[in-house]
C-alpha cells in the first residue's frame, strides 16, 4: 500500500494539490487536504465542474456539509461508481478515500504525452533556438573589454547600445529645397561650406538616425501632400499653388479666429489683460502679415514664384526699352536706306511667295480630283469585264444549241440517251463509292474506339500517377514530420532528467508480479491439498459408513442369540453415536474458528475507519450545527 | 560686438557663420579650438551670442538686404558682404528651424523618440513566457530641460496607448 501511496501522492502534486513533505500514506490525510486534492482533480479533469468548487473548507458546518455533497455529486458526474458521500470526505476512512483517489488519478488526462506527439511549429524551434543561444550566451563568464577576444566582442560589446538620437540635416536635394534653380549665394554655400553629411551631426553615432529621420520626414510628408490632393485638391480644380495658398490662408483665418476669442478682454482678471494685449498686438501684426506679407514673410512657393514673375516682367519689359533706346541714336542713314531698300524687296518676295503658295493648293486640289475619278474609272472597267465574260459564256451555249437546233428529233434522243447513260454511271460510281466506304467507315469506327480506349486507359493510368505522386509527396512530408518529431524527441529525451524512480517502479512491478505469481502457486497448491483432503475425507467415511454398516448388520444377526452380543452391539451403536458426535465438534470448532477470523478481520477494517474519532467528530459537528441552527434561530427572531 | 569679426580675414569669414548658422539649426556649431589665438573666451562668447541672435532677427524679421546692411553697420563692407551671403544662402533653412522653435510653444514637448520591441522568453518563475513587450523611451524636453522617460508596455497597454493617439491624430485632423 506504500507504494501505491507514493504514487497517488506524487500525481496529486503534478495536479496541483499543495501537500506537505512529511504525508507519506493516505491515511495520515486531513478533510482539507482531501477536499482539496479532490477539487484539484476535478478542475483538471473537468474545468466546467471544477471550478464552481472552492478548494478550502469553509469554517461554517452547514457550508461544509453542502460543499461535500456537492464535490460527491461531481465525483459522481466523473464517473466514480463506488459508494461515496459527505461523509467520504468529511468523516473519512482510509479504503474509501484511497479506492477514489485511485480513481481520480487515472482520469486525470496524460496531456503531456499528447502535446509531445505533435512536431514542434517554426516559432516554437526559433524560441528555442533563441533560448538556447541566450543560455549558451549567459555561461560565458563576463570579460573586461581589454580581455575580449573576437569572438566576445560580438555578444559583449556595448555596440548595439547606442540610443537612436536624431538631429536635423542639410541637405543640398530634398523636398523642402525646391526643384527650380537655386541662386548662387546658395549653389557657393553647397559647393564651399555644407559638411558632408557624415560630419554634420554631433556624434557620428546619431548619422543613420539622423538620415533616416530626415527621409521619413519628407516621404510622409510628401505622401500626406499626394493624398491630400488627390482626394481634395483635385476636386477643387485648382493648381496646387493655388490650392495651397487658399488652404493657407483658411488655417490663418481659422487660428486668427480662435486667438481673438481667447483674447477677449475679461475684466475681472488683472494678471490677464497684459497677455490679453500681448495677443491683441500679436492679432494685429498677423493681420498684417497676412495682407501686406512683409513682416514676416512665410512665403510659399506660390507667392515666391508669384514675386518672381511680376517683378521680372518689368524688368524684362525696361531692358528691351533700354535697347532700343540705346539702339537709336547709333544707326545711320545709309543703313537706313539699305533696310528701306530690303524691306521692300522683302514684301515683293513675300507677296510673289503667298501667290505661288494660292498656285500650289489650286492645283493640289485638281491633283485629287483626277486620282479620285481615275479610281471610279478602273472600277467601272472591272465590273465591265466580269460582265463581259458572263456574256461571252452564254453565246457559247446559245451558238451550240443553235446548231444543233436542224436535226433536232435525232440530237435531242441522243442527249436523253447520254443523259441516260451518265445516270447510270452516276449510280454505277455510288455504288461502288458505297462499297468502298462501309469499310472504311467500319474501318475508322474501330480506330476511334481504339483511340478512345486508348485515351480512356491513358487517363486513368494518368489519374494513377497523380495519385502516387501525392501518396509520395506526403508519405515524404509525414517522413519529414517523423523524423523532426524524432529529432525533437531525442534531444527532450536527453534534456530530460534520466529518472530513476521509472526504473525503480519497473522493478517494483517486476517484482510484485513475481511475487503474485508465487502466490498464485502456492495458493494452488493449497487447493490442491485441500481438496486432497476432502477425498480422502470423504473415502474415510465412506468406508466408515461400509464397515459400520457390515459389523451392525452381524453384530446384529448374533445379538437375537446371544447377550453378551447385544451388550457389544449397544456399545457399538454408543461408540458410533459418540464418533459422529465428536466430529461434528471438531466441524463445528473449524467454523466457529473461521468465524473468529472473519470478525477479527472486521473489527481491523472497522479499526482502520477510525470510528470513534469519526463519531466523536460527527458529534461535534452535530452540536455545531445546533448552535449555528440555534444562533439562525435567534437572528430571525431579532430580525 | 559684431566689430570683433573684423579680427578675421574676409575670406574665412564664410566658415564662421555658417557654422554659427549651424548652431542656430541645431547641429553643433564653431569649435572655440579653431580661433583661440583670435579672441579671448569672453570675446568669443559675446561674437556667438550677438551673431546667432543677429540671424535669428533678421530672419525671423525677413529683413531685406538694406536692413540687413544697417544692422550691420559697424563692419567693413567685406566682412558685411560675407555674412549677407551666408545668409541669404541660408535663409530658407534658418526660417525652418525658427518655425520649429516656435512650434515648440508648450512647456513640455516632444524631440525624439525610439522603441524597441522584445520578447521575454522566460522569467525566474516561468519556464516558457513568451510574451512580447515594447520599450519605448521618449526625449522630452521640459522647460528646456532634457529628459528621457522610459515605458515598458505589454500588449495591452500598447493597444490603449495606441488608441489614445490615434484619436489624438483624430482631433488634428479636425483642425486642418
Amino acid at each position: 500500500m506504500e507504494e501505491v501511496d507514493r504514487i497517488l501522492i506524487h500525481s496529486l502534486r503534478q495536479a496541483g494539490t499543495d501537500i506537505d513533505e512529511d504525508v507519506q500514506s493516505v491515511k495520515q490525510f486531513t478533510s482539507e487536504l482531501i477536499v482539496e486534492a479532490v477539487v484539484r482533480c476535478l478542475r483538471v479533469i473537468d474545468p466546467a465542474v471544477g471550478n464552481g468548487l472552492s478548494h478550502s473548507l469553509p469554517p461554517g458546518m452547514s457550508a461544509r456539509f453542502r460543499l461535500g455533497m456537492s464535490l460527491a455529486q461531481a465525483c459522481q458526474d466523473v464517473g466514480f461508481k463506488g459508494e461515496i458521500g459527505y461523509q467520504t470526505f468529511l468523516y473519512s476512512n482510509e479504503p474509501e478515500i484511497r479506492s477514489l483517489f485511485m480513481f481520480l488519478v487515472e482520469r486525470l488526462p496524460r496531456e503531456s504525452a499528447e502535446a509531445s506527439d505533435q512536431p514542434a511549429g517554426k516559432s516554437v524551434l526559433l524560441q528555442r533556438a533563441i533560448a538556447a543561444q541566450i543560455k549558451a550566451q549567459l555561461s560565458v563568464p563576463w570579460l573586461p573589454p581589454t580581455c575580449r577576444l573576437p569572438v566576445h566582442r560580438k555578444t559583449q560589446s556595448s555596440g548595439p547600445c547606442h540610443s537612436f538620437h536624431a538631429q536635423p540635416l542639410s541637405l543640398p536635394c530634398s523636398l523642402k529645397v525646391s526643384s527650380r534653380k537655386q541662386p548662387k549665394e546658395v549653389q557657393e554655400y553647397w559647393r564651399n561650406y555644407l559638411l558632408p553629411v557624415t560630419a554634420q551631426p554631433s556624434q557620428p553615432a546619431s548619422v543613420p538616425a539622423s538620415l533616416l529621420e530626415n527621409h521619413i520626414s519628407e516621404l510622409s510628408a510628401a505622401q500626406e501632400w499626394e493624398s491630400e490632393w488627390n482626394s481634395q485638391g483635385l476636386l477643387s480644380r485648382l493648381t496646387p499653388e493655388e490650392y495651397r495658398s487658399r488652404k493657407k490662408a483658411r488655417l490663418q483665418k481659422r487660428i486668427e479666429e480662435q486667438l481673438r476669442t481667447a483674447a477677449q478682454p475679461r475684466p475681472d482678471t488683472h494678471g490677464a489683460t497684459r497677455s490679453t494685449s500681448d495677443l491683441a498686438e500679436l492679432l494685429q501684426s498677423f493681420g498684417g502679415a497676412s495682407t501686406g506679407g512683409d513682416v514676416l514673410t512665410k512665403g510659399t512657393r506660390f507667392t515666391h514664384t508669384e514675386k518672381f514673375t511680376f517683378t521680372q516682367e518689368p524688368e524684362k519689359a525696361v531692358q528691351q526699352m533700354a535697347a532700343a533706346a540705346s539702339a537709336l541714336p547709333s544707326s545711320q542713314q545709309s543703313e537706313e536706306d539699305l533696310k528701306a531698300q530690303q524691306e521692300a524687296e522683302l514684301s515683293a518676295l513675300q507677296q510673289q511667295l503667298q501667290q505661288l503658295s494660292v498656285q500650289m493648293e489650286e492645283v493640289g486640289g485638281g491633283i485629287k480630283q483626277l486620282t479620285v475619278s481615275i479610281q471610279q474609272v478602273t472600277d467601272e472597267l472591272q465590273t465591265r469585264e466580269v460582265t463581259n465574260a458572263e456574256r461571252e459564256n452564254s453565246v457559247k451555249i446559245k451558238r451550240q444549241t443553235i446548231d444543233l437546233l436542224p436535226d433536232a428529233e435525232n440530237n435531242l434522243l441522243k442527249l436523253q440517251s447520254l443523259v441516260e447513260s451518265s445516270s447510270k454511271r452516276v449510280v454505277q460510281l455510288a455504288s461502288q463509292w458505297e462499297k468502298h466506304r462501309v469499310p472504311l467507315i467500319d474501318e475508322h469506327r474501330r480506330l476511334k474506339e481504339l483511340c478512345s480506349n486508348r485515351e480512356s486507359e491513358s487517363s486513368r493510368k494518368l489519374s494513377e500517377i497523380k495519385d502516387l505522386h501525392d501518396k509520395i509527396r506526403q508519405s515524404a512530408e509525414e517522413a519529414k514530420k517523423k523524423e523532426s518529431l524524432y529529432k525533437q524527441l531525442l534531444t527532450e529525451f536527453e534534456t530530460l532528467s534520466k529518472d530513476v524512480s521509472r526504473s525503480a517502479y519497473t522493478i517494483r512491478i517486476l517484482e510484485i508480479v513475481g511475487n503474485i505469481k508465487k502466490q498464485k502457486e502456492e495458493i494452488t497448491k493449497i487447493l490442491s491439498d485441500t481438496k486432497d483432503l476432502q477425498k480422502e475425507i470423504n473415502g474415510l467415511t465412506g468406508k466408515l459408513d461400509r464397515t459400520f454398516a457390515v459389523t451392525d448388520e452381524l453384530v446384529f444377526k448374533d445379538a437375537k442369540k446371544d447377550e453378551s452380543v447385544r451388550k457389544s452391539y449397544k456399545y457399538l451403536a454408543a461408540l458410533h453415536e459418540n464418533c459422529t458426535q465428536l466430529i461434528q465438534t471438531i466441524e463445528d470448532t473449524g467454523t466457529i474458528m473461521r468465524e473468529i477470523r472473519d470478525l477479527e478481520e472486521q473489527i481491523e477494517t472497522e479499526n482502520g475507519k477510525r470510528t470513534v474519532s469519526n463519531l466523536e467528530k460527527i458529534l461535534e459537528d452535530y452540536k455545531a450545527i445546533r448552535q449555528e441552527n440555534s444562533a439562525l434561530a435567534a437572528k430571525i427572531r431579532e430580525g | 560686438m559684431i566689430k570683433l569679426l573684423e579680427k578675421l580675414p574676409s575670406e574665412e569669414c564664410p566658415k564662421l557663420i555658417h557654422r554659427v548658422v549651424d548652431e542656430v539649426c541645431g547641429r553643433s556649431g564653431p569649435s572655440r579650438s579653431d580661433y583661440s589665438d583670435r579672441w579671448s573666451l569672453t570675446e568669443w562668447l559675446e561674437l556667438m551670442n550677438s551673431f546667432s541672435s543677429l540671424i535669428r532677427f533678421a530672419v525671423g524679421r525677413g529683413c531685406s538686404d538694406q536692413e540687413m546692411q544697417t544692422l550691420l553697420s559697424d563692419l567693413d563692407t567685406t566682412h558685411t558682404e560675407a555674412v549677407l551671403q551666408c545668409v541669404r544662402s541660408r535663409f530658407e533653412e534658418i526660417r525652418q528651424a525658427l518655425v520649429d522653435r516656435t512650434n515648440g510653444i508648450s512647456s513640455t514637448q516632444l524631440r525624439d523618440f525610439n522603441w524597441q520591441l522584445k520578447l521575454a522568453l522566460s522569467s525566474d518563475k516561468l519556464s516558457a513566457l513568451n510574451t512580447p513587450l515594447l520599450n519605448l523611451s521618449l526625449d522630452l524636453k521640459e522647460n528646456g530641460i532634457q529628459r528621457s522617460v522610459n515605458i515598458e508596455m505589454n500588449k495591452e497597454e500598447l493597444q490603449t496607448l495606441i488608441s489614445a493617439l490615434e484619436a489624438a491624430n483624430k482631433v488634428v485632423l479636425q483642425l486642418k
